[in-house]
């Protein structure tokens, strides 16, 4: 089993944990595994083509699954999974603007 | 609602305004109890856009997760991010609603002419479509 830490906002979908023990060799697994488990957390971590939504990132331990072999990274017993969100912004003006 | 301290407020404006004419950019740590929220702690963040840094702002993804670490360990959680409009007003712009994950409270503050002016805080929507202002208890 593999420990996938969550997020403050996303507690609320998980019986309010802020870590989850989830069974599964490889981080797709595991992420399969969790939002199988806990349904409503899908939409905020994957798109509707079921892909990782572009601001989510995914570490195992200290490293970037996109720098490892993404969803087919390995996951061993004892791993630690962290989700961690793209943060991003700055001042220029839009339409959609919120004052 | 998100309150934040006095402790807490003074490293955000502080760095809001060492960091003027650039745009800086930070963690907030405390407790969530439903939707009130309180900022025990702020986190200065490295502002890692890499490029004209006085109309944006990036945070690394590891610079984010020691945070969170560091919350963790503290027994706190990781409930916002703050950055700063540096003369401009603090509004939530396409570009902060576009780039960022919208799961966590947004405090924008509005640095005039290098001194903190005002503030206020956004919460986006899933989809990114929009973000409603949260009401925001800061020391006045």
């Amino acid at each position: 089993m593999a420990k996938i830490l969550i997020p403050t906002p996303l507690r609320q979908y998980v019986d309010k944990k802020n870590a989850v023990e989830v069974g599964g060799s490889t981080i797709g697994e595991l992420l399969t595994g969790l939002t199988t488990e806990y349904a409503e957390l899908r939409r905020h971590l994957f798109n509707d083509e079921g892909k990782l939504r572009s601001f989510v990132n995914v570490y195992l331990n200290d490293e970037d699954i996109r720098y490892l072999s993404k969803d087919a990274t390995p996951v061993k017993d004892g791993d630690t999974v962290s989700i961690v969100p793209s943060i991003a912004g700055g001042t220029r003006r839009g339409a959609s603007d919120i004052k | 609602m998100i309150k934040i301290e006095q402790a807490a407020w003074d490293v955000m404006v502080s760095h809001a305004e060492s960091t003027f004419p650039n745009e800086c950019c930070g963690a907030m740590l405390g407790t969530v109890d439903g939707d009130e929220k309180l900022v025990r702690v702020a986190a200065p963040i490295k502002n890692a856009f890499t490029g004209a840094q006085g109309a944006r702002y990036e945070i690394g993804p590891e610079d984010l997760l020691a945070a969170d670490a560091a919350a963790r360990k503290e027994g706190m959680d990781l409930v916002g991010i703050f950055h700063s409009h540096p003369d401009c007003d603090a509004y939530f712009s396409e570009t902060d609603l576009k780039n960022s994950c919208p799961w966590y409270s947004f405090v924008v503050l509005s640095i005039q002419k290098g001194k903190f002016h005002h503030a206020n805080s956004f919460l986006p929507d899933p989809d990114q479509t929009r973000a409603d202002k949260e009401e925001l208890q800061y020391p006045r």
